[in-house]
């Protein structure tokens, strides 16, 4: 979450209108499950990455980002590809291709999303919930949740360096009671953090609705065009192949 | 001509000792008034006291005259006419990017969305942070997030704009910057009270100076006379500011007219120095 919204936040697709991004993203998610995986989803999992790469998320970024559902996935699949049985540990009888073809299947939807996430900064992509119909109190709620993510981790990460300024994360035995202490106190820290938001938001009339101006992205025939293009070819290839 | 004032204020914070104690504070229309106290003076509790949010346990503030009530319209009125810009900017920004949070306070008060965006474009302008607009404010240094949230309270255009401690944590150039906004401001009409502990800042630039210990406002008036009153800086726990020490002592001497202005800025100083070479 916060990687992404670094990235999202640096994106050359900021200002991208979000129908654009998710007719782009969410089509490739539903090519990668609708197609064969071989070579739908592969090819749903190279356009995602290339986009990726064109919108400004580095290769080692990107990566990271998939990392951590791969490995997921990656443990899931196991179950599906190894047998064991009375003659021991062994490849499933299709040789793997079942555990493969899933595996290749949620990767690339996962990467499909990613690049939404990616591109797209949370409270845009909340906004978009908003205007489809998401009740607004959820919205909100949703985007003070967001502010809170930053406020804890913000907190945290101060208490952690004057925690080891005062080398208390030498030794594993202190980094442990650190670490401890650091748990106990953030909650309540954070929450004191909270209350003064409160008065802040009070001090500027909030009367329960967190309304503000925010740009309007006009969607480009162009761009909508491109997506479709893009998703038509990658459809007739994996259709074709 | 007084515009806010605050009656006999007390307050103490659940299981604490009193954080006011029957405080009496009287702020003048179109003046910058500094609030000047010690670490845990109670400062910020006043402020928190003056647009509504805390309710004393005793005593009343007043607008024009009018005493404030604590009903939820009455407290929305109040601060239509009170900004509060708090001490730690992070208690305030809230939004995906800094214009949309600046325009948060403006589409509070009703106003119509392209009046909302002219403000927003003005504040911003008159903070220096136009081009970080489109920044989300977690991606900001601490200085930018101070101008970002003064301006959210500027866009409401306030009649009283109250800040605690605005120019700390601010660079040299920063705190030139921000006071140079703030009195546009003031010439636009608004008047201005902020806490510091900063003398030589409060000589610098307020026009009325309150001296605040323990809970209570030890002294009052125009910062002239107040600053140069040693027996209530130092009840205070507070020293006179360097420049109007200086200024003192070259009249003393003989070497500064009596009715000559003293020295307030850094180039005041100089040029005073500068006069007696010559
Ligand atoms: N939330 C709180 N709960 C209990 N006591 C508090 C709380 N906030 C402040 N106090 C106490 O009230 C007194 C006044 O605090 P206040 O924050 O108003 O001081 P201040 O003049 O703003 O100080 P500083 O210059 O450090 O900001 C202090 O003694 C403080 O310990
Ligand atoms: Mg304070």
């Amino acid at each position: 979450m916060i990687r992404t919204d670094r990235l999202a936040a640096a994106s050359r697709w900021k200002d991208k209108s979000l129908s654009e991004k998710a007719v782009t993203a969410l089509g490739l998610m539903g090519l990668a499950l609708a197609l064969p995986p071989f070579p739908g989803a592969l090819a749903v999992l190279v356009a995602a990455s290339l986009l990726a790469w064109r919108s400004g998320v580095g290769p080692a970024d990107w990566l990271a980002l998939l990392a951590p559902p791969a490995a997921f996935i990656a443990t899931g699949t196991v179950a599906l590809a190894v047998e064991i049985d009375a003659a021991g540990l062994h490849l499933a009888a299709d040789g793997g291709r079942a555990g493969l073809a899933v595996a290749l299947r949620a990767l690339a939807a996962v990467a499909a999303l990613l690049l939404l996430a990616a591109t797209t900064p949370t409270p845009a992509l909340i906004g978009g919930l908003r205007r489809l119909g998401l009740a607004p109190e959820l919205a909100e709620v949703a985007l003070a949740i967001y502010r809170f993510i930053f406020i804890l981790q913000d907190t945290a990460q101060t208490m952690h360096a004057v925690q080891a300024a005062r080398l208390g994360t030498v030794g594993w035995r202190r980094r442990i009671r650190s670490a401890g202490l650091l748990a106990a106190s953030l909650l309540p820290r954070a929450l004191d953090r909270a209350h003064r938001q409160e008065i802040g938001l009070a001090a500027r009339g909030f009367d329960g609705s967190l309304r503000t101006l925010s740009a309007h992205r006009p969607v480009s025939v162009w761009g909508l065009a491109r997506a479709a293009i893009l998703l038509v070819s990658i459809a007739g290839l994996g259709l074709a192949w | 001509m007084v515009i806010l004032e605050a009656c006999g204020l007390h307050y103490a914070y659940p299981g604490g000792a009193p954080a006011l104690a029957g405080l009496d504070l009287a702020v003048r229309r179109g003046r910058r008034l500094a609030i000047l106290g010690p670490n845990g003076a109670g400062k910020t509790t006043l402020l928190l006291h003056l647009n509504g949010t805390l309710e004393p346990k005793s005593g009343q503030v007043r607008i024009d005259g009018a005493a404030m009530a604590h009903g939820r319209a009455q407290r929305a009125s109040w601060r239509r006419r009170v900004g509060l810009v708090l001490q730690d900017p992070d208690d305030q920004l809230f939004a995906g990017t800094v214009a949309e949070d600046v325009s948060f306070g403006p589409l509070n008060l009703g106003l119509d969305e392209s009046v909302v965006a002219a403000r927003v474009a003005e504040a911003l302008e008159s903070l220096r942070i136009a081009d970080l607009a489109d920044r989300p404010p977690h991606m900001l240094s601490f200085g930018q997030k101070k101008r970002a949230a003064i301006a959210g309270a500027v866009a409401m255009r306030p009649d009283i704009l109250l800040l605690d401690e605005p120019s700390a944590g601010l660079d040299p150039f920063g705190t030139v910057h921000l006071l140079a906004a703030l009195d546009r401001l003031c010439q636009g009409g608004t008047t201005l009270v902020f806490t510091t502990h900063d003398v030589d800042l409060a000589w610098s630039w307020a026009d009325d100076v309150a001296l605040f210990a323990t809970g209570q406002v030890v002294r009052q008036g125009e910062a002239e006379t107040v600053l140069a009153d040693h027996q209530a800086l130092a009840a205070a726990h507070l020293k006179p500011p360097f420049l109007l020490e200086l200024g003192l002592k070259a009249r003393a001497l003989g070497l500064l007219a009596a009715d000559a202005p003293l020295p307030r800025k850094r180039a005041d100083g100089l040029a005073l120095l500068e006069g007696l070479a010559r």
